[in-house]
C-alpha cells in the first residue's frame, strides 16, 4: 500500500488552490491549440511549453498535463463536430462521432467523450501506479517481430471501416499503403517515391492527409451536393445529455477501450492509433446495433476514445520507468523534466518520489478539470453547428488551412493538402471508403519497418516470425479474427439448414 | 478573472505577449512601441527542423540566451522543417544570400543528411559562424551481455559482421556512421554491419534493454539512467578524452583509432561581407561565453564546445570528407 | 437487373486506369533503388508488394466497371468545387508569394462561402478579414504559434 499513500501524497500536492488554477490554465489553453485541425496535443504541448518555463517544477508540471490533456480533447472535439480530426489517434472518432453529430446527437457524442477519457484515464492512472514496474518488463520483451504481429492483427481489423464492396475497400487501404511509401526509407535511408522532390523526403504527413479526405473533402462534396441533395444538419435532436440507453450503450466500450490503449500504450513502439483502431473494430463486432454503424453508432466514440486516453497513461510507463519516451508528447514531457534537471529513467522513482506522484496525480487532477469544464461547454459546442453552412464550412476550412501551416510551415505541405481534398471528394463521388487510406498510412510503414527489422536481425530466418511465444499468439488471434466470420457465417447457414 | 490569469501568467514571457495582444486589440493601434536599446539589429534564427527537436531547442536557447546578454535588439525564430534540414539550407542559401542578420542551426546530422539525400545546396555553400555545443556517442551493452570489453565486441565484429546487430538512430545518421566506423577501425568490412535503424532513441534503447541487439549506439545522455541502475553497460566513448562521470574507456584507449561526436553548431548565408560575418562571429562567441548560456548547457545537459573562424571551417570540411568516405562504403551514398 | 446498369462505366474504368498506372510507378521505382542493407528485406519488397496489390485492385476494379455494376450517383456541381479549390490555390499563391496569413484566409472563406450559394463576396471578405485578424491575434501573438507573415501580419 506504501505506492497508494504515495499516490495520495501526491494529489495532496495538485490539489492546493494554486496549483488547481494552474491545471485549470492548462486545459484552457491547450483546448484552444488543440482544437486546430492537424495539430495533436504533442505539437500543443511544445507550442507552449515556454508557457510553463518559469514556474516551479511541481506548478509547470500541473499545466504540462492540464495542456496535454486538453489538446488531445480539443482534438476530439473537432473530429466530432466538424470531421477534423486534430491528431490521427482521433480518426476513428470521426468516424462515428461526426456522424451523430450530424444527426443532432453531438451533445451525447460529446459527453461520452469526455466521460469515457475520465473513466480510461483513471483506470489508467491505477494501473500506471500499480502495474508500471511489472508492465515495463514485459513491454521490453517486445521485439520487432512481435511488432509485426501486432499490425498484422491490427490490419486484420481494418475490414470493419471498408463499408459494404471488399473491393473498394482494399483499393482504398492499397492506396493509404503507397502514400505510406513516400519518402525516405527508415531503414536504408533512401528517398522512395520522391521524384527529386525534398519537400516529399520526409513523406505524407499524416494529418494533412486526413484533414485534406476529410475536412476539405467533405467541404467539397457537400458544396457540389448542394442542389441534389441538401444536408440537413440539427444541432440537437432530443437530449443534449447521454440517455440512459447512452450510458448502457457506453460503459462497455470505455472500459474495452482502457483495456486495449493502456497495455499497448506502454509498449515502447505501440502508439495510440492501433488501439483507437482495434477498439472501433472490436466494439463494431460486439455492437447489439451494428447497422448503426457508419451512420453514428455511440460504441464507436466511446471506445475509441477511452482507448486513445488510456494509451496516453501507459506512454508514461516506459517514460516514468525507463526514461523512454515513446510518443512525440512522451518526448516533449522528456524535455519538461530535464529543463528541471531531472532524468527520467529507473532512478526516478527512488531519487524524486514527491515529483513522480505528483506528476501522476496532476494528470488524474487535469482530467477531472477537463470534464468539469468541458461537460459544461458541450451545449456550446454543438450551437456551432447552427451556424449557417457556408460559414460554416468557410470556418472549417480556415482552420483546417491554419492548422496545417501552423504545424508545418510550408505552402507545399497546403498544395498536398488541397490535393487529398480533391482526392477525398473523388473518393465520396465514388463511393470509396475514406478511413481505409488513412489506417494504410498509418499501420503500413510500421508493419514493414518492424517486419524488415526482425528478418535483419535473425538473418532473414523467417522462422522468427512464429519462434517467440508473443508473436506467433498474436499472429494466431489474426489468423483466428481473420477465419471467425468466414466460419461463423458457415455456422449460421448450417443452423439456417437445420430449422 | 484578470486577477487569475495575472497570478497564472505574471512570471512567464508570453503573458506579456498576452497583454500586448490584449491591449492592441483593445486599442486597434498599430504597434511601434518597442523599446529601441540597440546592440544589434534584429536578427534571425532558423531551425532547420520542426518545433521541439534538437535544432529547434538550440535555436530557442540561443534566442533566450542572446535577449538575456541584451545582444541584439530583437531575435526571432523560424522553423523550416524537414529532410534532415536539406530543406532549411536550400531555403538559406537560395532566400537569405548577403543577409548579415540570418543564422542558421545546423548539426553533424546535417553533413549526412545532404549526402544521403543528394541535396542540391551543400555545406559548402554556407558562411561557417561557429560550433557550439557536442555530446560524445557511447556504445552500450546490456548488464548480461557476454561482452565485458569493447575489444570483445571489436573481435567479435571483424569475425562475423552479420553476427552483431547495432541499435541506433535513424538510417545515414551519427549512430549508424558512428557504427561503420567501429567496424572500419576493428578491422571488418563496414558495408556489411548489421545495423538496425531506430525511430528515436527510446525505440532504439528499448531494443537494447530487451536483449533483442548485440549493442546499442547512441548518444551518451540516452543510456545515462540505465547505466546509473546498473541495467546497461557502457564498452567505450566516442569522443576524443573521457568523459567525466562515465567508467569507460575511449575508442582510442582501446585501440581503436576514431573518434566522432555529435555536434550542433551556427552558420549563416553565403555572400555575405567579412565585416557581417566577423560581427556574427563575436556575437555567437559572446552569446557562448554568457552566463545565461552556460546556465541552459547545464539544464539541458549539453557540452560547451565552442569553436569558430578557421579552425570551423577546417572541421567542417575534415566531418565531409570523412562522412563522405563511411556512406560510400556503407553503400547509402553511391560512389 | 436493369439494362442500363450493365453498360460499361467510364469513370469506373477510368479510376482502375489510374490505380494500374500508380502500380506501374511504385514498381519502377521499387527498381531504382539500391540494396542498402546487406541481411532480411531490402527497400524495395514493400514497394514491389503494393504495387502487386494494387494491380491487382486495378483489374477487380475494371471488372466491376465493366460490368457496370457501380453505385448509383448524381453529377455534381462542378461550379462549387471550382469555387473552392479557386480559393485554396489563392491561399497557397497569396502565401507563398508573402501575402501573409489574414488576407489569404479572407479570400478563402469568402469563396468557399460562395462555393455554398453566398452572393455577398465583399460582405463575406470583410468577415474573412475579421476572422483572420482574431485568429492571428489569438494563435499567433497570444499563443506564439508561427503563422505566415506579410506586410499587414508584420503591422500588428
Amino acid at each position: 500500500m506504501d505506492t497508494f499513500a504515495q499516490l495520495l501524497a501526491g494529489l495532496s500536492i495538485a490539489v492546493s488552490p494554486h496549483n488547481l488554477l494552474f491545471a485549470l490554465a492548462g486545459v484552457l489553453l491547450g483546448t484552444a491549440v488543440g482544437v486546430l485541425p492537424g495539430i495533436g496535443p504533442a505539437l500543443t504541448v511544445a507550442l507552449l511549453l515556454p508557457v510553463t518555463y518559469k514556474l516551479d517544477p511541481a506548478g509547470s508540471l500541473i499545466m504540462f498535463a492540464g495542456i496535454y490533456y486538453g489538446g488531445m480533447y480539443g482534438g476530439s472535439t473537432t473530429a466530432i463536430l466538424i470531421n477534423t480530426p486534430g491528431e490521427s489517434a482521433s480518426m476513428a472518432t470521426a468516424l462515428e462521432g461526426n456522424k451523430m453529430a450530424k444527426a443532432g446527437r453531438g451533445g451525447p457524442a460529446l459527453a461520452t467523450s469526455a466521460i469515457g477519457s475520465f473513466v480510461a484515464g483513471t483506470i489508467a492512472t491505477l494501473g500506471l501506479t500499480f502495474l508500471a514496474p511489472t508492465l515495463v518488463e514485459i513491454a521490453v520483451q517486445f521485439g520487432p517481430e512481435d511488432y509485426f504481429a501486432l499490425m498484422c492483427v491490427a490490419f486484420v481489423t481494418v475490414s470493419a471501416t471498408f463499408g459494404d464492396s471488399p473491393v473498394r475497400g482494399l483499393t482504398s487501404l492499397f492506396i493509404g499503403l503507397a502514400l505510406g511509401l513516400v519518402g525516405i526509407d527508415k531503414l536504408t535511408g533512401q528517398a522512395r517515391l520522391g521524384f527529386g522532390m525534398p519537400e516529399l523526403l520526409d513523406g505524407v504527413e499524416i494529418t494533412t492527409l486526413a484533414v485534406g479526405l476529410f475536412a476539405v473533402g467533405e467541404a467539397l462534396y457537400v458544396a457540389s451536393r448542394r442542389h441534389h441533395a441538401p444536408e440537413q444538419v440539427e444541432p440537437v435532436r432530443g437530449s443534449l445529455w447521454m440517455s440512459l440507453d447512452d450510458w448502457r450503450r457506453s460503459w462497455k466500450p470505455w472500459l474495452r477501450g482502457t483495456f486495449l490503449g493502456f497495455p499497448i500504450g506502454a509498449l515502447p513502439a505501440g502508439g495510440a492509433e492501433i488501439p483507437t483502431f482495434l477498439s472501433y473494430a472490436i466494439e463494431r463486432r460486439l455492437s447489439k446495433h451494428p447497422e448503426e454503424f457508419g451512420k453514428g453508432a455511440i460504441e464507436g466514440v466511446a471506445g475509441p476514445e477511452a482507448a486513445n486516453n488510456a494509451s496516453a497513461a501507459g506512454t508514461l510507463v516506459p517514460l516514468l520507468t525507463l526514461g523512454l519516451p515513446t510518443s512525440a508528447t512522451a518526448a516533449m514531457m522528456l524535455a519538461g523534466f530535464q529543463q528541471y534537471g531531472l532524468n527520467p529513467g529507473p532512478l526516478l522513482f527512488a531519487d524524486h518520489p514527491q515529483l513522480v506522484w505528483g506528476l501522476i496525480a496532476s494528470l488524474y487532477i487535469a482530467n477531472v478539470m477537463l470534464l468539469v469544464l468541458n461537460l459544461p461547454l458541450v451545449g456550446v459546442w454543438v450551437r456551432l453547428l447552427a451556424i449557417p453552412q457556408p460559414w460554416l464550412y468557410a470556418g472549417i476550412l480556415v482552420f483546417a488551412t491554419m492548422g496545417t501551416i501552423a504545424a508545418k510551415p510550408s505552402v507545399m505541405e497546403l498544395a498536398m493538402l488541397t490535393v487529398f481534398g480533391l482526392m477525398g471528394y473523388l473518393m465520396r463521388r465514388f463511393d470509396y471508403p475514406i478511413a481505409p487510406v488513412v489506417v494504410g498510412i498509418i499501420l503500413g510503414p510500421v508493419a514493414e519497418a518492424q517486419l524488415r527489422r526482425a528478418l535483419s536481425i535473425s538473418l532473414g530466418d523467417p522462422m522468427v516470425l512464429v519462434e517467440s511465444p508473443i508473436s506467433a499468439t498474436l499472429l494466431g488471434i489474426a489468423a483466428l479474427a481473420l477465419i471467425a466470420p468466414f466460419v461463423l457465417k458457415g455456422l449460421d447457414r448450417f443452423r439456417a439448414q437445420e430449422d | 478573472m484578470s486577477r487569475i490569469a495575472s497570478r497564472i501568467f505574471s512570471e512567464t514571457p508570453v503573458s506579456r505577449r498576452l497583454f500586448t495582444a490584449l491591449g492592441l486589440a483593445l486599442l486597434a493601434a498599430p504597434a511601434g512601441l518597442s523599446p529601441a536599446a540597440a546592440q544589434m539589429s534584429d536578427l534571425k534564427i532558423m531551425a532547420p527542423a520542426a518545433p521541439g527537436g534538437g535544432w529547434d531547442q538550440t535555436a530557442r536557447s540561443m534566442q533566450q540566451a542572446i535577449v538575456a546578454a541584451n545582444l541584439a535588439r530583437s531575435v526571432q525564430v523560424t522553423n523550416v522543417g524537414g529532410a534532415g534540414g536539406t530543406i532549411g539550407i536550400a531555403q538559406l542559401v537560395n532566400g537569405a544570400k548577403g543577409d548579415g542578420n540570418q543564422l542558421m542551426v545546423m548539426g553533424y546530422v546535417m553533413v549526412g543528411a545532404i549526402l544521403t539525400n543528394k541535396a542540391p545546396v551543400t555545406l559548402e555553400q554556407v558562411t561557417p559562424i561557429a560550433r557550439l555545443t557536442e555530446e560524445t556517442e557511447a556504445i552500450a551493452v546490456p548488464a548480461n551481455s557476454p561482452l565485458k570489453t569493447v575489444q570483445e565486441l571489436a573481435d567479435a565484429i571483424k569475425a562475423n559482421p552479420a553476427k552483431v546487430t547495432w541499435a541506433g538512430g535513424s538510417a545515414g545518421g551519427v549512430d549508424h556512421i558512428a557504427a561503420a566506423l567501429f567496424a572500419k577501425a576493428a578491422g571488418a568490412d563496414p558495408a556489411k554491419i548489421n545495423y538496425i535503424p531506430f525511430a528515436g532513441g527510446g525505440e532504439a534503447l528499448a531494443a537494447v534493454l530487451g536483449g533483442k541487439v548485440t549493442a546499442g549506439i547512441s548518444g551518451y545522455g540516452e543510456f545515462d539512467s540505465q547505466v546509473k541502475a546498473g541495467k546497461l553497460r557502457i564498452l567505450a566513448v566516442t569522443a576524443k578524452t573521457r568523459v567525466p562521470g562515465v567508467d569507460a574507456p575511449t575508442l582510442t584507449e582501446a585501440g581503436l583509432p576514431l573518434s566522432i561526436t555529435n555536434w550542433r553548431g551556427v552558420v549563416a548565408p553565403p555572400g555575405i561581407t567579412a565585416e557581417q560575418r566577423a560581427a556574427l562571429t563575436g556575437l555567437v562567441e559572446k552569446m557562448a561565453q554568457s552566463p545565461a548560456w552556460q546556465d541552459i548547457l547545464k539544464q539541458k545537459g549539453w557540452d560547451g564546445a565552442l569553436m569558430t573562424g578557421p579552425a570551423f571551417d577546417a572541421f567542417l570540411k575534415e566531418e565531409n570528407v570523412r562522412t563522405t568516405d563511411i556512406l560510400k562504403s556503407v553503400g547509402l551514398v553511391k560512389p | 437487373m436493369n439494362p442500363k446498369a450493365t453498360k460499361p462505366d467510364t469513370a469506373g474504368i477510368a479510376i482502375a486506369a489510374g490505380l494500374a498506372v500508380i502500380a506501374a510507378v511504385i514498381w519502377w521505382d521499387a527498381g531504382q533503388l539500391a540494396q542498402g542493407s546487406p541481411y532480411g528485406l531490402g527497400p524495395d519488397a514493400a514497394p514491389r508488394v503494393i504495387a502487386v496489390g494494387l494491380a491487382v485492385l486495378a483489374l477487380a476494379n475494371f471488372a466491376i466497371a465493366w460490368r457496370g455494376r457501380l453505385p448509383h450517383r448524381e453529377a455534381g456541381d462542378l461550379g462549387a468545387i471550382v469555387w473552392i479549390i479557386g480559393g485554396l490555390v489563392a491561399l497557397i499563391a497569396i502565401i507563398g508569394l508573402g501575402g501573409g496569413f489574414i488576407p489569404a484566409t479572407a479570400i478563402l472563406f469568402a469563396a468557399t462561402a460562395r462555393a455554398f450559394g453566398r452572393r455577398a463576396l465583399p460582405a463575406d471578405l470583410a468577415i474573412g478579414f475579421v476572422i483572420g485578424v482574431g485568429a492571428y491575434l489569438l494563435f499567433a501573438k497570444l499563443l506564439t504559434l508561427s503563422l505566415p507573415m506579410g506586410p499587414l501580419e508584420r503591422l500588428i
